[in-house]
């Protein structure tokens, strides 16, 4: 038993689970002003706008379900899916574990810490530049630096971004190559470990590895678990680069045709506002689903002090 | 394998990788000191000569010198942070910490509010600032992170501060502190890491973000820097490329700074306060 | 015929309808000022996309505007063009557009079919069209209402690399009197020389709106109809998609691949300014910055008659009023002054354009540079057919989709056939959603 828990016990102070309504509300003040005067009124008539028929520069029009009947039948909204899912599921586990490799690797003990962490961190500084859609061209683009280090092991490389089959994987080669994010949140949550874990592993003289898997992965769960949460919404809404490497189109003939660029297509190139807030509902419903999953199955594996 | 071959072995690693992530970087920086007519014809690194014309072009191109738009990038950061480190932090001491009515469902909603895609907001977001007057003004961008609108980062704290053992904080409240004194004396200290990453996020994010700026500054004398950037681009008559890359390695600097500074912050954690 | 909303009408509908939320309240156009001049001071906003010299530019004849107006203030405010159509709609949205807007031949139906824009015929005392080449004025006209006014012209042009020509041996061709299959052997003639260095020709068809016109027009066809409908003989779109399959097939072509980078990498960093291509379709404004891009000795040439004229002269840029603007009048006085006015003139060049105004475009004239020159000297020793028929309202997509659908065909996924099916289906689609 702790000496505070002890202290606590001996006192007979209250009980934890007493609510602290007071308190929590004037914490939670800014928050409460931010979501109903700021935050929920326009997710309020963007729900609305769902079920409407709304070009901007007219009233919307209320149209019942028509728009989410429309999505049955939407063909490129079926493709967008298909690319979404796609880079999301193959995009975030590997920019996770990039990000916590180079973070393990990159915490303590070796020279040149803070110069490996700024350069591992300047591309995710790049971030939207306009300068990226170039940047990736003189990379994956036929005569690109790609190629040329390909044709070194005698492969003949091809026009990775602007090859239909290819240009989805380019997005995310970019998407893991800004691993920056996630690997300054993992180097924050490790220091938070406490050093008396480690003092203790040592003395029970466990290897390197046994050490990585018995105190630092179980602590770091919850950092892992914010991550991995936040890297899947994040993914989902993509939107940025895709915009930025397709000029806007989503192309090759849709082959990077992000759900957020379909949607902020139909919204802002064809006045078709309505549509898009029923797709945005839609995607909301999806990142809510797996943010749900996310959290049930996080009982399982994320480790809690409290 | 001994001490000073897996050192060596790890630098290898790092340099490696840090090369083949450098190299769009440094063609940025090698082109934007190249002639326009040259960028798109010379792949590689070398320089044959140090061109800084573009620069000059690039900084003067506007109205206004190219460092005037980053000193409004400047304010609209300098707000952004300021308030998304108070309002986040309260936020989730609350929710780390207090037992309150319907937590779980505030907190769902909080996580909710950052699932909508910007592109359906912004227009509904937009009637409401200018209801306000606040369209073309910086207030839209800074006022909603003094209202902890960016839930990314109460949920970033909350995981933070679960993370700080319990034991801590009661012990205060046994020597009679409340709960702001917990939050002021024993959390906030304990959570820098969390502050720190929250402070170079919203510092990265806020100066690349285009979108909700391109909205809301409208007249040429609120531009920030990503507005300026972009004005450089334009399909119909042709892009001075050489300027863009200028201008964007400038606007790359103080990013690149902040972060290399603001890093060892990161590293103060319980693990070097002494904690526990 | 279906039905013009006018300024008037629309307040109407919007005070009937108004929206049960009460944030959109402010949606839907209205509550603009009336077409008289106010005694008070002025503020004006006009609004433009492009680059930092045409914001140079512009802000300097503002300024001139204003000496001659000192009640009049003007701000103006400018963005890339991608990013003004987005900050366009959404200030649109609010009731908070600025008075003068920049307008795009694609895009200005999709406005004034919504009673967004003011019929400039009402502002007959403050702005002259007189001057305004009559070839040229109605296509910013639906039923007369003149919604938009054309700043500048382009016309569609083939742009060719003179150096490789000279390089391979070869001459270039007679533009006057030439037809698609002497293109075809020039580009297979130069594609072998080049012996893999070079291709041919980039694809200059079937992926943009501007050739998809051209080769229609060829054949008496037109793409959109007098009541707003597609009318494309989908035969024809298929025709162009074999026939440039054709020359990427024999190689004389680009690769659909080649073609996807070189629109990614714009005018001055594509292929043709690259020197890996000898032909490249632009706009002949664009000549400028494809010869200062890429140095090599470019010239504009008539894209091939086969004996029928199919070009037409496209307002490179209109200037509109929008409807919800609180001084109609002082808002076109300026537009005035933009187009009209020798001052102004003096200061914008052609930047936005060969200029529309007939008799500015002579005052200009001996000022143009070597590559403004041959800009206007190809407009006017081009044979157009008949002025095109503008894009109708929900048509703005119209490029991205015939690029979508042409990509498709030229990498293979899709046969000309079902593809050109398919987007006449989803454009009329698109439009019929708009009705």
């Amino acid at each position: 038993m702790t000496a505070a828990a002890e202290l606590r016990h001996l006192k007979g102070a209250a009980p934890k689970s007493k609510p602290q309504n007071k308190a929590a509300f004037w914490f939670l003040l800014p928050w409460f002003l931010g979501l109903f005067a700021v935050t929920l009124g326009p997710m309020a008539a963007s729900l609305y706008l769902s079920f409407t028929k709304y070009n901007l520069l007219q009233p919307p029009e209320f149209t019942g379900l028509a728009n989410f009947e429309r999505m049955l039948t939407d063909e490129r909204l079926h493709s967008s899916l298909a690319v979404t899912f796609t880079y999301v599921l193959v995009s975030v586990p590997i920019q996770l574990a990039l990000a916590l490799g180079l973070a393990v690797l990159l915490d303590r003990g070796i020279r040149g810490l803070a110069f490996y962490r700024s350069v591992f961190y300047l591309p995710s500084l790049l971030g939207a530049s306009v300068a990226i859609a170039v940047l990736w061209r003189t990379v994956f683009g036929t005569d690109g630096l790609f190629n040329e280090g390909l044709a070194l092991f005698g492969v003949e490389g091809r026009g990775w971004i602007s090859d239909p089959e290819t240009a989805l994987s380019t997005l995310i080669t970019l998407n893991v190559w800004t691993f920056g994010s996630p690997m300054v949140i993992f180097l924050a949550g490790l220091r938070q470990i406490p050093v008396m874990y480690y003092e203790a592993a040592a003395v029970d003289g466990a290897s390197p590895l046994r050490r990585f898997t018995s105190v630092t992965l179980p602590l770091l769960t919850p950092i892992v678990f914010f991550n991995l949460v936040l890297q899947i919404i994040h993914a989902f809404q993509s939107f940025t680069q895709a915009f930025i490497v397709s000029g806007g189109t989503g192309g090759p003939t849709d082959s990077t045709l992000f759900f957020s660029l379909y949607l902020y297509q139909r919204g802002f190139g064809n006045f078709d506002m309505g549509y898009a807030s029923a797709l945005a509902w839609l995607l909301l419903v999806i990142i809510a689903a797996f943010t749900a999953i996310n959290f049930w199955a996080s009982k399982y594996w994320v480790h809690y002090d409290d | 394998m001994t001490d000073a071959l897996r050192k060596l072995a790890k630098h290898l690693v790092l340099i490696f990788c840090a090369v083949v992530m450098l190299y769009p970087v440094l063609w940025m920086v090698v082109s934007s000191l190249r002639p326009n007519d040259e960028i798109f014809r010379s792949p590689g690194l070398v320089l044959s000569d140090l061109e800084t014309a573009n620069y000059e072009a690039g900084w003067n191109a506007f109205e206004h010198p190219f460092g005037y738009f980053m000193v409004n990038s400047g304010i609209v950061v300098l707000g952004a942070i300021v308030g998304n480190l108070i309002a986040c932090s309260m936020a989730a001491y609350a929710f780390a910490r207090l037992e309150f009515t319907g937590r779980r469902w505030w907190f769902a909603i909080m996580l909710v509010t950052i699932m909508l895609p910007i592109h359906v907001i912004i227009v509904p977001q937009y009637v409401l600032f200018s209801e306000f007057g606040w369209v073309n003004t910086f207030l839209p961008l800074i006022v909603p992170k003094f209202l902890a609108t960016d839930a990314f980062f109460v949920f970033l704290m909350v995981q933070f501060i679960r993370g700080i053992p319990r034991e801590l904080d009661e012990a205060a409240r046994i020597d009679g502190a409340g709960h702001p004194r917990i939050y002021l004396r024993i959390v906030l200290p304990l959570m820098v890491p969390a502050l720190a990453t929250t402070a170079i996020f919203t510092f990265i994010w806020t100066w690349n973000d285009f979108f909700s700026q391109l909205i809301y500054l409208i007249d040429p004398d609120m531009h920030t820097v990503p507005l300026a950037l972009r004005a450089f681009v334009d399909q119909q008559a042709g892009t001075n490329w050489g300027a863009t890359f200028a201008m964007s390695v400038v606007s790359l600097l103080p990013v690149f700074l902040v972060f290399l500074f603001g890093q060892r912050y990161l590293l103060r954690g319980i693990a070097t306060t002494g904690g526990k | 015929m279906r039905p013009r909303l006018t300024r008037r009408t629309l307040g109407k509908a919007g005070l009937l309808g108004a929206a049960p939320a009460p944030l959109l309240a402010g949606c839907g156009i209205g509550g603009g000022g009336e077409m008289v001049l106010s005694d008070e001071p002025v503020e004006l906003r006009i609004a433009w996309w492009g680059s930092d010299l045409r914001a140079q530019q512009t802000n300097e004849a503002i300024e001139a505007f204003q000496k001659e107006h000192p009640r009049i203030t003007v701000r103006g405010e400018y963005k890339e063009f991608g990013a003004y159509w987005d900050g366009l709609a959404t200030t649109f949205a609010a009731n908070d557009a600025a008075d003068v807007v920049q307008m795009d031949e694609q895009y200005f139906n999709s406005y004034s079919d919504r009673g967004a824009l003011w019929d400039l015929n009402e502002a007959a005392e403050f702005l002259d069209l007189s001057k305004i080449d009559p070839e040229l004025l109605p296509t910013g006209q639906v039923d007369g209402a003149q919604f938009a006014l054309p700043i500048g012209s382009g016309v569609l042009a083939f742009a060719v690399n003179a150096d490789l020509f000279a390089q391979y041996g070869m001459e270039l061709p007679d533009d006057t009197a030439w037809t698609w299959d002497d293109y075809a052997d020039i580009a297979n003639e130069l594609a072998q020389r080049g012996g893999g260095d070079i291709t041919g020709t980039a694809i200059t068809g079937g992926v943009d709106v501007g050739s998809l016109r051209y080769w229609s027009r060829q054949h008496g066809n037109e793409l959109f109809a007098e009541n707003g409908d597609v009318s494309l003989d989908p035969g024809l779109l298929v025709e162009q998609w074999e026939y440039y399959a054709g020359l990427i097939a024999s190689g004389a072509a680009d690769t659909a691949q080649q073609m996807v980078e070189d629109t990614g990498a714009g005018v001055e960093g594509g292929r043709l300014a690259t020197g890996k291509t000898a032909f490249g379709l632009i706009h002949n404004t664009q000549i400028t910055a494809l010869r200062s891009g890429s140095g090599a000795d470019m010239r504009l040439l008539q894209l091939p008659q086969n004996g029928t004229p199919a070009n037409f002269i496209k307002p490179a840029m209109y200037w509109s009023v929008s409807a919800g603007s609180e001084h109609p009048a002082e808002a076109s006085l300026l537009v005035d002054f933009l187009v009209n006015s020798r001052e102004a003139a003096d200061i914008l060049g052609t930047e936005r354009g060969v200029p529309a105004n007939t008799e500015i475009l002579e005052y200009l004239g001996p000022q143009l540079d070597e590559s403004e020159r041959m800009a206007v000297d190809y407009l006017e020793a081009v044979v157009t057919g008949d002025p095109i028929r503008v894009t109708p309202n929900g048509g703005s997509s119209v490029n991205p989709l015939i690029t979508r659908y042409g990509q498709e065909v030229y990498f293979g996924e899709t046969k000309p056939e079902d593809a050109a099916d398919a987007f006449i289906a989803e454009l009329q689609g698109e439009i019929d959603a708009t009705r």
